[in-house]
């Protein structure tokens, strides 16, 4: 089974997510900050991570950036409810950006595309 | 006593604090943090990118691979789309159309450490080329009426990658402010039938307190009215409406006044950061006489508040003179 980490501040998000997401057939993972994604991800060595943006702490671009360092070949979806960010350059790092919505079509396509 | 200047393309108005009087070093800015990490725009993350449109690299290189010293890339994501018609249309009075548009990125080099300033001469000519490659090329496509070309240099002055990088975007619409810059220039033409830039030359040759430096080609000063402490305009001498119709020694000119000007500016106040935008006649337009393209390049130092926002004046604590002195005296070791 594909493992996915999930990284956001927000539970309800998580709730949300996790529940589309495993009954896609994923394995899911949570983190609740970038300084926690960052240090599950050597030993859980997910396939792929959604990742917000606008955290508390570490923010999901600086994340983002570290992550690829660690590991370029991991998709990496950005989340965020704004657009703006995608004018943050440093975004190109991600392999995909999905403006949040109560409709996960678009990020569960996205997610199947990258695990495929 | 402070001191209203209008600017006479744009009738803007500007207030020049004279007894703030900031010098440089006034404007201590501490040097920039690199964040560190992956980087979308080094070497060997090419496919990160979008496929470039231009490349400049050694022979034999292929698109998309290391090896390059300048690429051009389309946005990843971004706010115009290529793709579609204009379809302008009204709802009630407002007007739309369709975000048609192209949005391109220029690396200007492969090293992340290396700034814009510190590029070497044929490596910073490079960059004046290949804006010029790219606005030759858009400018075949007839939905588009004008190419925005700017540079952000530090995150006060919106660089969201310290990785040296321009950017264009190539838009179906003139923006307000060449049109005003365009209207402007063209009454000021009508009344005494000659380019107000080509008078600005004239006067600023003449009174040299607004001179920052010159070769046979180009001149920079600092404004009659700056919105921004040491704001530098970089204008070439022989009126020309479009950057495109420079000659090969006009460029090597170009490059060599843009080096001089900024290394001027960063001797004055280290780390500055920065906006350069290029203004240029609408694509395609035949040459006009009343306008002139330039350079216009702002150090972020004030910042734009309610004041600005509402009266449309900018509030200017170094008069231009004082400004152009600094930057002609600085020493460039």
């Amino acid at each position: 089974m594909k493992k996915i980490l999930l990284v956001d501040d927000e539970e309800s998000i998580h709730l949300l997510y996790r529940e589309e997401l495993e009954e896609a057939g994923y394995e899911v993972h949570s983190a609740l900050s970038g300084d926690e994604a960052l240090n599950t991800l050597d030993i859980l060595k997910p396939d792929l991570v959604i990742l917000d943006i606008n955290m508390p702490g570490l923010n999901g671009i600086d994340t983002l950036r570290q992550m690829k360092e660690k590991m370029p070949e991991m998709p990496v979806i950005l989340s965020s409810a704004y657009q703006e960010f995608k004018q943050d350059l440093a975004s190109w790092a991600s392999d995909d950006y999905i403006v949040k919505s109560s409709d996960l079509t678009e990020l569960l396509e996205s997610v199947h595309r990258h695990l495929a | 006593m402070p001191e209203l200047r209008k600017d006479p393309v744009l009738g803007r108005w500007i207030i020049i604090a004279k007894e703030r009087g900031k010098r440089p070093t006034d404007f201590i800015i501490s040097e920039p943090a690199s964040k560190g990490g992956f980087c979308p725009l080094c070497p060997g993350n090419e496919k990160t990118t979008p496929p470039e449109v231009l490349g400049y690299g050694g022979p034999g290189r292929l698109p998309n691979t290391p090896g390059w010293t300048l690429r051009v890339v389309p946005n990843k994501y971004p706010a115009l789309v290529i793709e579609g018609d204009v379809n302008k249309e009204g709802e009630g009075l407002y007007d739309k159309m369709n975000g048609i548009g192209a949005h391109e990125v220029i690396i200007e080099t492969p090293n992340h450490e290396e700034f814009f300033t510190q590029l070497p001469f044929e490596r910073m000519q490079d960059v004046f080329l290949a804006f010029r490659d790219r606005l030759v090329d858009l400018s075949r496509d007839e939905r588009f009426k004008y190419v925005m070309l700017f540079k952000n240099h530090g995150r006060a002055a919106g660089a969201s990658l310290e990785h040296s990088h321009s950017q264009l975007v190539a838009l179906p619409i003139l923006p307000r402010m060449i049109v005003s810059e365009l209207a402007g220039s063209l009454s000021y033409y009508k009344y005494k039938e000659r380019c107000v830039y080509c008078d600005i030359i004239r006067q600023e040759s003449k009174e040299q307190s607004r001179l920052v430096c010159e070769n046979e080609h180009f001149i920079v000063i600092t404004p009659w009215a700056p919105r921004s402490p040491f704001e530098m305009w970089l204008l070439p001498k022989q009126h020309a409406s479009s950057y495109i119709t420079q000659s090969h020694d006009q460029f090597q000119a170009l490059t060599r006044i843009f080096g001089e000007a900024m290394a001027r500016l960063e001797a004055c106040i280290p780390n500055v950061p920065y906006n350069f935008v290029l203004h240029g006649a609408p694509l395609r337009s035949d040459p006009l006489r009343h306008y002139h393209w330039h350079f216009e390049i702002m150090p972020k130092l004030t910042n734009i508040a309610g004041f600005e926002w509402g009266s449309g004046f900018y509030i200017n604590p170094t008069p231009p003179e004082d400004a152009a002195r600094y930057l002609r005296e600085v020493s460039l070791t």
